[in-house]
């Protein structure tokens, strides 16, 4: 069905980004909330245990299971102790492990992603280098370098701001494995010809091997790991020639994020001087927003209001052709705004037959929303470049939409059945009819317009 | 990739560096939802924020049958039906009724910035009665299946069927435009 993927387009091109000071105020919270619940988790207190176990059938069931849990211990000693204490042995080996190094390799024995990672002595990340095809990320604690071959650039950032890592601390990874009881461990099978355990988290879907003499991890997931030195220099990058440095820590950000940046700042300036009527200076800011590649349809929508303001009719139909060639290539929808906005630039310029084609196009749907106020909401924001920022006590009422749409008719048609406060219902219903009306007589003169 | 059940089990076991995935990896996701269910950005903000205190206060007894996505969408859906229920009970005008976004009250508080394909979409939906945006937001945004929109709403997959059928047809009207017959 087309026109729920059209719809389904609209979704996911709608985009929603995060302030990133309020963002962190709203995660401090979260935070809190978290350390609030972590104080208050209640311990039984003794005396409780003293209450209950002044109960005869307490007693007896706690005899019961002190007898139950000494024959499963019997029975499953030989299983389930060694297990347990082999999870222990590698949180234990772990302990004394300097560097990790992790390889990816796929399905045709090619390496595609490796990694060397120094931990420190708590068993968090130190130092840090990763490698695939198109990436080099090297982590010197100093400073974070991520080097892509493909854009042939090199981002800096401060490592306090950025951290890329593998699994994080890999003792805590072990030490959760071994509190949970979805875990499973099959001893001294072979893994790549040598004697290994399998130590499956049925829970996290998550497959281990353990070697079995060192009881380290020898794979964790995909991923193989090996204890080694790693060669000198692995953690040092020397900036290569030719290719565009950005440090971040200097603000020097990558250009498609600062020319957004700046292209949301212009926009917004630019918006505020077309309504406040000063033309000239939001026409050329809109200029420079489109020169920096950026802006939605809305930059072109915008420019062309600024240009038919400022007279210049060819400019603005200019524009307001490409809002209407974009939206219908990308969305397969018609802009009716913007067709009443071409159709009074050509009229404003003498071109009386391709006025009447856009508004052929645009009048039926303007005359609906009368019915379905709805559908005026976005002649409103056309006509309005502040309106996202009103606050909603502000915005249009349903009255004021349908009192303003009966002036773009008026102003479009020349007839003169306009809306005036305090109609009555029956009076509203009469306007309406006569509007349309009017268009069952007139509609073929704009139709049959080339 | 860590999984989700992965950092679900971190975050249970009161790591703070797993809460902070979970909620990197989905307040976008959800914020977008909420904004589009309720159509005040403000609002959806308070709710997902509230989502994100609840999830940690109620950490302990968290049993994920499911997916975390599910029951992250869940916990706005269920949040924004109260706020519905109670905005209605307190209120005179309905949620309906205010239908306009106010993404600029909150100023330099502001936590979710939308982009004007968004401001507009949201507002569309909210020409659409609730049971239909829900059906919609969750099919398009989440990509959640009817079956699994029907378990949420309690509803028949059929019904859920039809509230879609509409409301893809109404929002083609709201959107003001003709979609490509």
């Amino acid at each position: 069905m087309k026109s729920a993927e059209t719809i389904k387009r609209l979704f996911k091109d709608a985009e929603l980004s995060i302030h990133p000071d309020t963002d962190e105020r709203v995660f401090e919270d979260v935070l809190q909330a978290q350390q609030k619940v972590k104080e208050s988790l209640p311990a039984v207190p003794e005396r409780i245990w003293r209450i209950i176990m002044k109960s005869k059938i307490a007693k007896l069931a706690a005899a019961a299971a002190i007898i139950l849990i000494a024959v499963v211990s019997l029975f499953f000693f030989g299983k389930l102790l060694a297990p347990s204490y082999a999870i222990a042995q590698t949180i234990e080996a772990l302990e004394n492990i300097s560097f990790l190094h992790v390889i990816m390799h796929d399905d045709a024995g090619k390496i595609v992603d490796e990694r060397w990672i120094e931990v420190g002595p708590d068993g968090f990340q130190r130092r840090y280098r990763q490698e695939n095809t198109n990436r080099l990320i090297v982590d010197d604690r100093k400073t974070c370098f991520v080097y892509d071959r493909t854009k042939n650039t090199v981002v800096i950032y401060d490592p306090n701001e950025k951290q890329y890592q593998w699994i994080g601390n890999l003792r805590e990874f072990f030490q959760d494995m071994a509190g949970d009881s979805t875990l499973t461990i099959e001893e001294n099978v072979d893994y790549h010809s040598r004697k290994a355990h399998r130590v499956r988290w049925l829970k996290l879907n998550q497959e281990c091997y353990i070697d079995a003499q060192t009881k380290l991890p020898m794979a964790v997931g995909p991923y193989e790991v090996y204890y080694g030195q790693p060669p000198a220099g692995t953690f040092e990058f020397t900036i290569p020639e030719q290719v565009k440095v950005y440090d971040t820590t200097a603000g020097q950000w990558p250009e498609s994020q600062q020319d957004k940046e700046i292209a949301d700042r212009k926009f917004d300036e630019a918006r505020k001087l077309l309504a406040k009527g000063e033309y000239m200076q939001a026409a050329n800011l809109f200029e420079s927003v489109v020169q920096l590649q950026r802006g939605s349809n809305w930059v072109w929508f915008w420019l062309g209001q600024a240009h038919y303001k400022l007279g210049q009719y060819d400019k603005a139909i200019e524009d307001f052709t490409k809002v209407i060639e974009k939206i219908i290539a990308g969305f397969k929808m018609v802009p009716h705004y913007c067709h009443l906005a071409r159709g009074l630039a050509y009229r404003a310029k003498g071109m009386e037959e391709k006025a009447k084609a856009d508004f052929a196009i645009a009048l039926p749907i303007m005359l609906d929303s009368l019915r379905n106020i709805d559908g005026a909401m976005i002649f409103d924001y056309a006509d309005d470049p502040l309106y996202q920022y009103l606050p909603v006590d502000q915005r249009p009422t349903k009255e004021q939409s349908f009192a303003r749409m009966t002036e773009r008719l008026v102003e479009v048609t020349g007839k003169n059945f306009i809306y005036k406060p305090g109609m009555t219902p029956e009076e509203t219903e009469q306007l309406i009819q006569e509007w349309q009306n009017w268009w069952q007589q007139n509609k073929t003169q704009y139709q049959s317009a080339p | 990739m860590i999984e989700d059940k992965l950092l679900v089990f971190r975050f249970k076991r009161g790591r703070s560096e797993a809460l902070r995935q979970i909620y990197d990896k989905y307040k976008v996701e959800l914020l977008k939802l909420a904004v589009s269910l309720i159509g005040d950005v403000n609002r959806a903000e308070d709710v997902v924020h509230d989502v994100f205190v609840k999830f940690v206060q109620s950490a302990e007894r968290i049993k994920l049958a499911g997916s975390l996505k599910s029951y992250l969408v869940t916990s706005v859906i269920n949040r924004v039906r109260n706020y519905r229920r109670d905005s209605n009970r307190h209120c005179e005008t309905s949620i309906e009724g205010a239908g306009l976004l106010s993404s600029s009250e909150r100023g330099p508080q502001q936590w979710a910035i939308l982009s004007e394909q968004l401001m507009l979409l949201s507002q569309a939906l909210q020409g659409l009665p609730y049971e239909q945006r829900e059906v919609i937001c969750l099919r398009m945004e989440m990509d959640m299946t009817f079956r699994q929109i029907a378990t949420l709403q309690g509803a028949p997959v059929d019904t859920v069927k039809g509230r879609y059928r509409y409301a893809i047809q109404r929002l083609r009207l709201l959107l003001n435009g003709e979609v490509e017959k």
